[in-house]
C-alpha cells in the first residue's frame, strides 16, 4: 500500500518537475513574441519585427478598400504601402489593422500599429493632447453638406438653409462636431442622426431617413457619382464649412520615425513635380535634375543612410507604389474625384500639395 | 398515404387553428404577418435594383477573408474532413433503416404544395427608392405571365408524385440519402451562374453574362460530396460496430485541432527542439496518464484523488498564463480532461486497457499537431490576419465551445462541491464573469489584458478574445450544467452511496451523465449564441463574417463598383447564420431522441 501511495507521490512531483522544468528553457522559444522593446526606437522595432503595423479605416471607398480576394487598396493603404517601400525595400511588407474611429488613437499609443493612415484630420488637441504627432498632409478635405435638388437645394444653399431638417453623420468624428458648431452658429435647429458606419448614412438619406447627408466632402462626390445623381443632389457650401486635413499620424517623441513617414510622402510629391512615375523611374535623368539624383540615390544616398533608410529607399517608394499623381488618380478619380483646380493639385498650379527640397 | 381523408384533415385543421374564436383570431393574425413578411421579403430580393453578384463575388472575402490562394488546398482538405466526419457520424447513428417509396412521395408532395402556395401569394410588384428623388416606385417583378408556366410544372409534378405514390415499394434508407447526396454535384457541374464580366474598358457587361461554375469551386466540391456520400455509407456498413463509433467519437474532439493547426502553418520540425523539449514532456505526460489509469482503484490514491485533481485544475489554469510551450498547456489540459473520467471507466481491466489506448493516441496526436503547429513557417498573409470572414466567426465557436464546455462541467462540479475554497473559486468566477456584459469582457481582451499579462507575454487579439470567450461561455455553460445537476433526484446519490461509491465515481458515473442529458436542448441553445455572438468581435476591429458584409462590401469601388449594396450582403449573412443554427438545432433534436429525452 505505502509502496504505491509513494509511486502516486512521484506522478506528482513529476508534473511539477515538467512544468518547471520547460518554464526555463521554453523562455527561449516561447511561441509568444518578445515584448520588451524599452528604449528601441520605431524603426528598430520595425525593421526587427521584418513587416510595418499601419492602422486604416474599416472601410472609406478609395481610401481603405478591400477587394474580393481580400488584398487591400485605396490611397491611405497606398501609402502604406509606399512607407514599407522605403524602408524594407519591398511594398507587400505591411500587417494592416483596421480601426474604427473609435478606436485609433489608442491602438496608436498601445503600439499596436506604428503609423495610422486613415483618414484623420490634423486637429490642435489630437497633435498636442493624444500624444500623437502628425506629418505631411496627403488630402485637403472639407466638411459638406449633401441634400436633394427636390427639397430646395442648390449649389448656394449655405448651412442656414437646413433649419429644421434632418441630418445624418458618423458618431464620434469631428463630422458631428462641425455641424452641431456650425447650425449653432447660424441660429438654426438640427435633428442629428449618428450612425456607426458612413455607408448606414447613406442608405438613410436614399431611403428618405434623413434630409441632409453630411461628411468629408471627397465620400459625398464619390457617393453621388455612384448612385447616378449629379443633377438630383446636391453638394454644398461651395467653401467647406470645416478643414480636414487629412495624413499620417505617428507616437510623439520618435523624430527619426517622423521623419520617415514625413519624407516618404515628400518623395511622392516632388516625384510627381518632376513627372517621376513608376513607368519611367528608371529612365529619369538624374544627371540633369539633381535634387531627384539626391532622392533616389546619389552621393551613396547619404540623404537616406543618415535617416537609417538605405541609399535607394525613395527609388523604391516610386518603382513599386509611384508618386503622389499616381495614388491620387489611381484611387480617387474612378470616383469623381480630381486634383485638377482642387486644393490637391501641385502648388505651382495653384493647389497646397508641396513638398520642402530634397537637398 | 397518399389517399388523403379529406374528412379528417378538416377535423384536424379545425381542432388546430379555428377551435375557438379568439384561435380563429389569432389563425388570422399569424398567417397575416407570415404572408406579409413572406411578401416584403421576396419583393426586397426580387428589385431589379439589388446587386446580387455583391455577395456572389465576394464569396472568397466572406469565407477566407485573405488566406493566400496558393494554400487554398489547406482550407479544402480540412473542409473535406469536416465532410468525411459529418457522413460518418449521419450514417453511423442513423435511426431508420427502411423507406418506402408512397412515404417518399408524400414528403415531396408537401414541398412542392409548399412551393407552389408560396409562388401563388408571391407580390407582382417591388418597391425601388429612387436614389436621386428618395421617392418610392412600384415595379413589376415576377408577373402571373412567368408564373404559370412554373406553376404548371409543379402541379405536373404532383400530379407525378400522386402517381407513383401507388406503387408498393421499399427501399434502404441510406440508398435514397446517397441519391439526395449526389443532386449538389450534378448541379454543380451543370448549373449556370451570372457571373461579372469585364470589357475591354474594365467596365461591367450588362446583364452579366451565364457562366458555368470555376472549376476552382467545382472540382474540391465535387470531391468533398463524394466522400461525405463514401463516408456516409461507410457509416451506414459499420453501424453495429462499437469500437468504431468510439473511434468517430474521439476523432471529433481532435479534429478542430487537426485543421486550425493546418490551417494556420506549414509543418517543419526542428529536431533539436524535439529532442530537448518534446519529447521528455510526451514521455513525461505518457507515464503519469498511464500510471494514474493503472493506480486508480488503489485506496491511497482514491484518497487524495480529489485534491490531485483540484492541483492540476490550478496548474493547467496557472500554465496558461506562465510562459511554457504549448505542448505541455495542451498536454495538462488533455490530462485534466482524462483524469477527470479515469475513475469512471479505469474500474476493470478491461476499462484500462481501452483508456490506456485512448490516452496513447489522444497525446500522440496532440503532440504531433502541436508540432506542426508551433513551428515557425507560418503561412504568410499579406496585409492581414490569417483568419478572417467566416474562418474567424468558425473559429470563435467552435474553439469557444471546444474550452468551454470542459471548464463550464469543472466551474459546475465545483460550485457543487462540499469544499468551501474549491466552491468559492468556482462561485467567483461564474459571478464575475456572468455578471460583465460580453462586449465589456471583449474590450477587455482588446485594451486591458495586455497589462494583466506577465511582463513579456503578448497574445494575438484573437487568441485574447478565445480566452475571455472560453471564460464567458463556460461560466454560462457551468450555470446550465449545474440547472442539470440539481434536477437528479436525492435517491439517485443516497443510491451511489449505498452501494459504496466515491465521490469521483458517483459523479462521473451517476451524477454528470444524467445531468448533461436533462439539459441538451439548453446546451444547444448554448452553442448556438455562442456561434451569434461572435459576430461582437466586430467592436474591437477583428473582421468576422458579418464585418465583411456590413463595412467592407459597402466599399468596394475597384476593380467592381458594389458601393452601397450592403443590404443585399446584410440579407445572405442572415441566412447563412439561419442555416447554420437551424440545422444544428434539428441535429439536437435528433440527438435528443435518440437519448429519449422527454419520453422516460
Amino acid at each position: 500500500m505505502n509502496k504505491k501511495a509513494i509511486v502516486f507521490l512521484l506522478v506528482f512531483a513529476m508534473v511539477i518537475v515538467a512544468c518547471g522544468d520547460t518554464t526555463e528553457e521554453a523562455a527561449v522559444e516561447a511561441t509568444e513574441e518578445e515584448h520588451d522593446h524599452e528604449g528601441e526606437s520605431t524603426l528598430e522595432q520595425v525593421q526587427e519585427r521584418g513587416f510595418l503595423k499601419c492602422g486604416v479605416s474599416t472601410g472609406a471607398t478609395g481610401f481603405t478598400e478591400v477587394g474580393d480576394d481580400g488584398s487591400y487598396s485605396g490611397f491611405d493603404v497606398d501609402y502604406c504601402y509606399a512607407v514599407a517601400a522605403a524602408i524594407f525595400g519591398d511594398y507587400s511588407k505591411v500587417e494592416f489593422k483596421q480601426l474604427t474611429s473609435a478606436e485609433r488613437f489608442t491602438a496608436l499609443s498601445a503600439g499596436e500599429i506604428d503609423v495610422l493612415i486613415r483618414n484623420t484630420t490634423w486637429t490642435q488637441s489630437r497633435d498636442t493632447e493624444l500624444g500623437n504627432d502628425f506629418g505631411p498632409t496627403t488630402y485637403y478635405d472639407g466638411q459638406q453638406l449633401m441634400g436633394r435638388v427636390a427639397d430646395g437645394l442648390s449649389n448656394s444653399s449655405t448651412v442656414a438653409d437646413i433649419d429644421g431638417l434632418r441630418v445624418c453623420t458618423n458618431a464620434g468624428t469631428t463630422t458631428e462636431k462641425n455641424i452641431t458648431e456650425r447650425v449653432g452658429l447660424a441660429g438654426g435647429t438640427i435633428q442629428l442622426i449618428t450612425v456607426e458606419a458612413f455607408s448606414e448614412a447613406i442608405d438613410k438619406f436614399i431611403a428618405g431617413e434623413c434630409d441632409i447627408v453630411t461628411t468629408d466632402g471627397s465620400g459625398l462626390v464619390g457617393r453621388r457619382a455612384v448612385n447616378d445623381a449629379l443633377n438630383d443632389w446636391v453638394i454644398f457650401p461651395t467653401s467647406p464649412i470645416s478643414k480636414e486635413p487629412l495624413g499620417p499620424t505617428y507616437r510623439s517623441n520618435d523624430s527619426q520615425w517622423a521623419d520617415i513617414i514625413n519624407w516618404t510622402v515628400y518623395a511622392t510629391i516632388i516625384a510627381d513635380e518632376y513627372g517621376v512615375t513608376a513607368a519611367n523611374v528608371d529612365s529619369a535623368d538624374l544627371e540633369a535634375n539633381p535634387e531627384l539624383g539626391r532622392l533616389f540615390g546619389a552621393n551613396d544616398g547619404e540623404l537616406q543612410t543618415k535617416m537609417g533608410l538605405s541609399a535607394d529607399a525613395y527609388y523604391q517608394v516610386i518603382k513599386q507604389v509611384g508618386n503622389y499623381d499616381e495614388i491620387f488618380s489611381r484611387n480617387l478619380n474612378p470616383l469623381g474625384l480630381y486634383r485638377e483646380g482642387g486644393d490637391n493639385d501641385r502648388w505651382a498650379d495653384g493647389g497646397l500639395i508641396y513638398a520642402p527640397p530634397a537637398r | 398515404m397518399m389517399n388523403i381523408d379529406i374528412k379528417k384533415q378538416t377535423r384536424v385543421i379545425k381542432e388546430n387553428l379555428f377551435s375557438s374564436p379568439v384561435s380563429t383570431l389569432l389563425t388570422f393574425i399569424t398567417s397575416y404577418i407570415m404572408i406579409s413578411f413572406f411578401r416584403g421579403m421576396f419583393g426586397f430580393a426580387t428589385a431589379p435594383d439589388k446587386d446580387w453578384l455583391s455577395v456572389l463575388n465576394n464569396m472568397q472575402l466572406y469565407m477566407v477573408q485573405a488566406y493566400p490562394e496558393s494554400d487554398f488546398i489547406r482550407i479544402w482538405i480540412c473542409v473535406g474532413l469536416g465532410f468525411i466526419f459529418s457522413g460518418l457520424s449521419v450514417g453511423l447513428w442513423e435511426t431508420e433503416e427502411k423507406t418506402s417509396l408512397s412515404k417518399l412521395c408524400l414528403t415531396f408532395s408537401k414541398i412542392v404544395s409548399g412551393i407552389i402556395f408560396l409562388t401563388i401569394i408571391a407580390p407582382t410588384t417591388s418597391v425601388v427608392v429612387s436614389t436621386a428623388t428618395g421617392i418610392r416606385e412600384q415595379v413589376d417583378v415576377f408577373s402571373y405571365a412567368e408564373r404559370i408556366p412554373l406553376l404548371s410544372i409543379l402541379l405536373g409534378l404532383l400530379v407525378v408524385f400522386f402517381l407513383i405514390s401507388k406503387i408498393n415499394l421499399s427501399f434502404n434508407k441510406s440508398l435514397l440519402v446517397s441519391i439526395y447526396l449526389l443532386v449538389p454535384i450534378i448541379l454543380l457541374w451543370i448549373m449556370k451562374i451570372p457571373t461579372i464580366q469585364l470589357d475591354a474598358d474594365n467596365q461591367r457587361v450588362f446583364p452579366d453574362p451565364l457562366m458555368p461554375i470555376a472549376n476552382s469551386t467545382k472540382i474540391p466540391w465535387t470531391l468533398i460530396w463524394i466522400s461525405f456520400v463514401v463516408a456516409y455509407l461507410v457509416g451506414v456498413y459499420f453501424k453495429n460496430k462499437k469500437q468504431f463509433k468510439n473511434a468517430v467519437s474521439i476523432s471529433w474532439v481532435l479534429l478542430p485541432l487537426l485543421i486550425f493547426s493546418w490551417i494556420f502553418k506549414k509543418p517543419l520540425i526542428d529536431l533539436n527542439e524535439l529532442i530537448r523539449n518534446d519529447i521528455p514532456v510526451f514521455i513525461g505526460f505518457l507515464l503519469i496518464g498511464v500510471l494514474t489509469i493503472y493506480f486508480i482503484n488503489n485506496k491511497i490514491v482514491e484518497k487524495f484523488y480529489s485534491y490531485y485533481l483540484g492541483l492540476l485544475v490550478v496548474v493547467t489554469i496557472a500554465s496558461l498564463f506562465l510562459k511554457v510551450i504549448l505542448l505541455v498547456k495542451a498536454a495538462l489540459l488533455l490530462l485534466l480532461l482524462f483524469s477527470v473520467i479515469i475513475p469512471a471507466v479505469s474500474t476493470s481491466a478491461k476499462g484500462k486497457r481501452s483508456l490506456t489506448i485512448v490516452w496513447v493516441v489522444s497525446l500522440t496526436t496532440t503532440a504531433f499537431l502541436l508540432e506542426g503547429g508551433t513551428s515557425t513557417t507560418q503561412i504568410v498573409v499579406p496585409g492581414s490576419s490569417i483568419f478572417g470572414g467566416f474562418s474567424l466567426t468558425w473559429l470563435l465557436a467552435i474553439f469557444g465551445t471546444y474550452v468551454s464546455f470542459p471548464l463550464g462541467v469543472l466551474l459546475a462540479l465545483g460550485r457543487n462541491s462540499s469544499l468551501p475554497i474549491i466552491k468559492g473559486v468556482c462561485t467567483g468566477i461564474i459571478e464575475l464573469v456572468r455578471s460583465v456584459p460580453y462586449i465589456t469582457w471583449l474590450f477587455f481582451a482588446s485594451v486591458t489584458m495586455a497589462v494583466f499579462l506577465p511582463d513579456g507575454v503578448e497574445f494575438n487579439l484573437i487568441v485574447r478574445v478565445l480566452i475571455v470567450t472560453a471564460f464567458f461561455s463556460g461560466a454560462y455553460f457551468a450555470e446550465n450544467i449545474r440547472g442539470g445537476l440539481q434536477s437528479i433526484p436525492k435517491g439517485q446519490f443516497e443510491a451511489a452511496d449505498a452501494i459504496g461509491m466515491n465521490t469521483v465515481q458517483k459523479t462521473s458515473l451517476i451524477v454528470l451523465p444524467q445531468a448533461l442529458r436533462a439539459i441538451v436542448p439548453t446546451l444547444v441553445s448554448s452553442i448556438i449564441t455562442s456561434f451569434k455572438d461572435s459576430s461582437l468581435v466586430t467592436i474591437i476591429g477583428l473582421f468576422d463574417f458579418l464585418t465583411i458584409g456590413r463595412m467592407v462590401i459597402g466599399n468596394q469601388s475597384i476593380p467592381i463598383n458594389f458601393i452601397g449594396h450592403d443590404r443585399e450582403n446584410l440579407l445572405f449573412i442572415a441566412f447563412v447564420y439561419w442555416v447554420f443554427t437551424f440545422t444544428l438545432s434539428r441535429r439536437s433534436m435528433k440527438f435528443e431522441k435518440r437519448l429519449g429525452l422527454g419520453e422516460r
